[in-house]
């Protein structure tokens, strides 16, 4: 159980770092009402291909994503690996880039977006540094001093909420045919693909993950509804980071800041910069793997100045939302493949041991 | 005069402690030598004389006196060299090469056990470990009677041999740890090892890191709670203090003694430190971000006074700051290693300059004296010197991040300081870890 905190709180950050920054305007984009339906449709297919994936896992105790594909053959490395590592990477600059606009955007507006950037990298790369395990265990820490911040400021956000605006309620399925719900998948496969990567140094029981991903939904939904009910669809539906500019309309007299908008944000960076260092860590583990002459540290010293370069050909937010539409596909297709894939083949696994026998 | 005799004497024999003499001991002559800065010869002689005495009358023959009253040596004289600046009292028989090694009464060169000076006590065993490394052992198996205590002495060191010993309760200690511990024991036997660093050296860690991998205690009552939580205790002679392996976050917060208190009270007390090092390490730095980059998070009479309060303050925040907590630093340090006498004044001279002197100077703002003054307060409460001192460091690395970053970069200043503390590994034991006294970790 102890060993499995780690991992959940692991699980729970990450998430909650994705989930109140581009998720809500995606939703809120991708339809007129009804919004529950596809958040809920996004929740069960997570759930879905988490439970698979973990099941899928579970037949290869004790190895990692890697090990496992590699044990597969040529192909899977090929076929898995590779867009894997590709789609970790596109993620991991997205992020970087994204989040260093968000943070000039709406607390540093004076310092150069370059600063942003290379803070935000330096502090990933050096978490990432001293591997998974170090990962896992600045969550846990960074757990107990922010989340009780995070979750303060989000109670306090249902200060100005307006039931009646959740009329209507009736959902209609244009969203399935909008281009910003696709994006919105963001949110629910970024995040678990490292259940695949902490065997080695850490185990954890499938009933907490799952459970955890179940406290996750109130999360889910009010990111969304907490704009929409307060400023209402129409409205919500112009702002740019609708969560945050309801963090920032907060009032509380007797507390000393103007702007509680602002723990709320840094709490979430600080498990943005715990995701960032996550995913870097998993590409490290892939690169290392088979190049095994370059030492792991090298190797991440070399991505984060890399990726501190690309940030630089990403001029501003319409190409930030370029890139992450055209990393839609490969989102979609590691989303689904790897998980389905660990599962056939460890089914298949199983399957030979007892003919074996 | 033997060999033997010469041949000591030919290399202790300049030094003016070196004490040689004929006596008659149990009917036949001998030669006694020692150094009589460690040995109380008056005393010794008597005793000698009573014991041989005694065994004489009992009809016991010379030859087995020699073997009763004490080790034997004989040739070589290396061993006896060494037994005679070890404070032993060394008698050659006369005519033979054979060398007695007596337990002599030794000069008083030790400290009573006293109360603890550094490590104040409010409910609880007073007594505190000394200098002499096997009554610190003997504290310890006062605290703990059993059989599974293990004691294992090595004597390290090549020019200036020191005793080492390592101690741990069989049975709740993780038996990896103690072999690891042996095992580079034995390899870096030749080290000399006087202090702390030598120890890491020792043990081969890293001796850049801010946080030490070893935790002190000056009261047996804490070693042997240690102990029981499955520790390893470290004594090095003439170290007057317990080492604990591994060292762990939360011993910056819990004091043994807390559990004379009620559990409730002892709860508060630990959370009290918590927040004490968590002010500790955000003031500072909250203050130079707040006043210098992100002043519009708060509201807005708040910030028009902060502001106030800095008016006419030639520099910026963080020069300001730097400035303070420079002096604070120093008046923490001239206070240390002063005599009694002294320190007082220096006490004085500080509050007059951290009062209101450089306030009315306009050199610093009113409010920045209150920061300190929390920041200092706050970081005291932690537990134990050394980490008191880490913190104490790590509060730059945050004001100087919050002075580029404002608030954004306090809290990467936090993320490197949690994920510093997280990457610490002390013989696989992460140094985040909580239950020690489980198996399981």
């Amino acid at each position: 159980m102890v060993r499995s905190l780690h991992v959940v709180i692991l699980y729970l950050l990450t998430h909650l770092g994705l989930i109140f920054f581009m998720f809500p305007s995606n939703i809120i984009a991708s339809t007129q009402q009804g919004h529950w339906l596809p958040i809920l449709i996004g929740i069960f297919v997570h759930v879905l291909f988490l439970h698979i994936y973990m099941k899928g896992l579970n037949y290869f105790p004790g190895e990692n994503l890697i090990s496992i594909f590699s044990g597969i053959g040529k192909g899977a490395v090929i076929l898995l690996l590779v867009p894997v590592l590709l789609y970790f990477f596109i993620i991991t600059l997205i992020t970087v880039r994204a989040y260093s606009e968000i943070i000039t955007l709406v607390f540093l507006s004076f310092t150069p977006l370059w600063a942003v950037t290379l803070l935000l990298l330096i502090v990933s790369t050096y978490v990432a540094k001293n591997g998974m395990e170090t990962v896992l265990r600045t969550g846990l820490m960074l757990a107990i001093i922010f989340l009780p911040l995070f979750l303060f400021v989000f109670i306090l956000s249902f200060q100005n909420v307006d039931w009646r605006y959740f009329n209507p309620v009736t959902p209609d399925l244009n969203f399935l045919t909008s281009r910003s719900y696709y994006e919105s998948f963001f949110v629910f496969s970024g995040g678990f693909l490292f259940l695949g990567f902490v065997q080695p140094y850490f185990s954890y029981e499938r009933k907490y993950i799952i459970f955890s991903a179940l406290l996750l939904i109130p999360f889910f939904i009010f990111s969304v509804y907490i704009p929409i009910l307060t400023l209402g669809q129409a409205t919500a539906s112009v702002t740019f980071l609708p969560f945050v500019v309801i963090a920032d309309s907060i009032n509380v007299s007797w507390l000393m800041f103007d702007r509680v908008t602002l723990f709320f944000l840094l709490s979430l960076i600080s498990f943005m910069i715990l995701y960032i260092s996550l995913v870097m860590c998993k590409t490290i583990l892939i690169i290392n793997r088979y190049v095994p002459s370059i030492k792991p540290v090298h190797l991440l010293y070399i991505l984060s100045s890399l990726l501190f370069f690309l940030c630089f050909l990403i001029p501003d937010w319409k190409d930030v939302e370029k890139l992450f539409w055209w990393n839609t596909l490969l989102r979609f297709y590691v989303f689904i493949a790897v998980p389905l894939s660990i599962y056939f083949w460890g089914v298949r696994k199983r399957k030979g041991k007892h003919e074996t026998i | 005069m033997d060999p033997i005799v010469k041949e000591i004497r030919s290399i202790l024999g300049e030094n003016n402690d070196f004490f040689l003499q004929r006596d008659i001991v149990a009917d036949s002559a001998v030669v006694l030598l020692c150094l009589d800065t460690l040995v109380d010869m008056q005393k010794t002689r008597v005793v000698l004389q009573k014991l041989t005495h005694g065994l004489l009358s009992q009809g016991t023959s010379t030859q087995d006196i020699w073997n009763v009253i004490g080790e034997r040596k004989e040739g070589s004289s290396h061993k006896v060299i060494s037994a005679i600046k070890e404070g032993k009292l060394v008698i050659n028989i006369e005519g033979t090469n054979r060398c007695i090694l007596f337990e002599p009464v030794s000069k008083m060169l030790n400290r009573s056990i006293d109360v603890s000076t550094n490590e104040n006590v409010i409910k609880g065993a007073l007594n505190s470990f000394n200098e002499n490394i096997e009554i610190n052992i003997g504290l310890l198996r006062k605290q703990i009677v059993s059989s599974q205590l293990t004691v294992n002495t090595f004597s390290i060191g090549n020019d200036i041999p020191k005793s080492l010993a390592i101690l741990y309760i069989n049975g709740k200690v993780d038996t990896k740890i103690v072999e690891k511990v042996k095992s580079l024991i034995e390899k870096n036997k030749k080290m000399d090892i006087s202090n702390i660093q030598g120890l890491s050296k020792m043990f081969e860690f890293s001796t850049w890191d801010t946080i030490s991998k070893f935790n002190s205690t000056e009261l047996p009552y804490n070693a042997s709670q240690s102990l029981k939580r499955g520790r390893v205790v470290l004594f090095i002679d003439q170290l007057p203090f317990a080492i604990i392996l591994p060292n762990l976050l939360w011993d910056m917060f819990i004091v043994e003694n807390d559990r004379n208190l009620p559990q409730p009270l002892m709860i508060a007390l630990r959370c009290l430190r918590v927040i004490g090092m968590l002010i500790a390490l955000i003031s500072p730095g909250l203050y130079v971000a707040l006043v210098a980059v992100n002043p519009e998070v708060l509201q807005i009479e708040i910030a028009l006074s902060v502001l106030q309060s800095r008016e006419g303050v030639p520099y910026p925040a963080i020069v300001e700051v730097l400035i303070m907590l420079v002096i604070l630093e120093l008046i923490l340090e001239a206070i240390v290693r002063l005599p009694k006498s002294i320190g007082p004044a220096i006490t004085m001279v500080g509050g007059i300059i951290l009062g209101q002197a450089i306030v009315e100077a306009k050199l610093v703002s009113n409010l920045l004296i209150i920061i300190l003054a929390a920041t200092t307060i706050g970081n005291s409460t932690l537990i134990g010197a050394q980490n008191f001192t880490s913190i104490r460091i790590y509060k730059y690395l945050n004001v100087i991040l919050a002075s580029i970053f404002g608030v954004f970069g306090l809290v990467t200043g936090f993320v490197i300081i949690c994920a510093h503390m997280a990457s610490i590994n002390t013989f696989g034991k992460s140094y985040l870890h909580i239950n020690t006294g489980r198996s399981e970790y």
